[in-house]
């Protein structure tokens, strides 16, 4: 990764901008969101692949910065939500296309279940994903310089 | 399976609120179909999306606007050796790519 950071960096003009906008594993809150009310009814786990590609992305960026390639400006977190309409769209998404990195645990699974059965018609189920925004100026110095 | 990705648009202000893409030559990095994409392009001077997924590319292409047809182009890339000359873009995007 840090060699696609020196290609973006060779790419900018002087004084560029690059933006990197980015999901953080941190056991992603599940909920239950009606008409009255969000109810938390669990907690993704985050598997050592994901958490092993968020530290390899923090060790680029901050090797980048090091280097003089890049400054950081602002930096900000968000939430990114992710909904479905029943509990088992979720699980079926999830074990289809994030199964490398999260997983849900019987108890977080059985909580959903029990909540949005329990509520409004038109209950939905979501996971707040926790995303990291970082505004970086292209550097003055670098290896290539 | 129904699913909805950011009903409440926190990514869009979030991404406006840190960059300004008026008049700017962007490259996004990792831009998948597009979805965030379109969000911005329109401001833009000119949009180049890449992505190593030549399906996602194609959906990319489908999806775009007759009006954005001489602004916004795709190609398949990988970060590591970007087809591009030294001090292109204003501005890179490195959208969900790490």
């Amino acid at each position: 990764m840090v060699h696609a950071l020196s290609e973006i960096r060779r790419i900018l003009v002087p004084e560029g901008i690059l933006i990197d906008l980015r999901p953080i594993l941190s056991s992603w809150p599940i909920e239950v969101l009606s008409a009255r009310e969000i109810r938390e009814t669990g907690r993704i786990q985050d598997l050592p692949l994901g958490l092993a590609d968020d530290k390899a992305a923090n060790g680029s960026i901050a090797q980048a910065e090091q280097n003089g390639w890049f400054a950081r400006q602002t930096e900000e977190f968000f939430p990114f939500y992710y909904s479905w309409d029943s509990p088992s769209e979720m699980e079926e998404w999830i074990a289809e296309e994030w199964e490398d990195f999260i997983q849900l645990d019987e108890e977080s699974k059985r909580a959903t279940r029990s909540a949005w059965a329990l509520g409004d018609a038109d209950s939905i189920v979501r996971v707040k994903v926790k995303m990291l925004i970082t505004n970086w100026k292209k550097g003055i110095s670098g290896d290539d310089e | 399976m129904t699913i909805q990705k950011d009903i409440e648009r926190n990514e869009t202000r979030y991404l406006h609120r840190f960059a300004d893409f008026a008049g700017k030559r962007v490259l996004e990095i990792g831009c998948g179909e597009a979805r965030l994409t379109w969000q911005y392009a329109k401001e833009t001077r000119s949009t180049i999306g890449i992505d190593i997924d030549a399906d996602a590319l194609r959906v990319a292409m489908i999806d775009r606007s007759s009006d954005l047809e001489n602004k916004v182009n795709f190609s398949r890339a990988m970060s590591e050796q970007l087809p591009f000359s030294k001090e292109t873009f204003d501005l890179a995007l490195l959208a969900w790519s790490f």
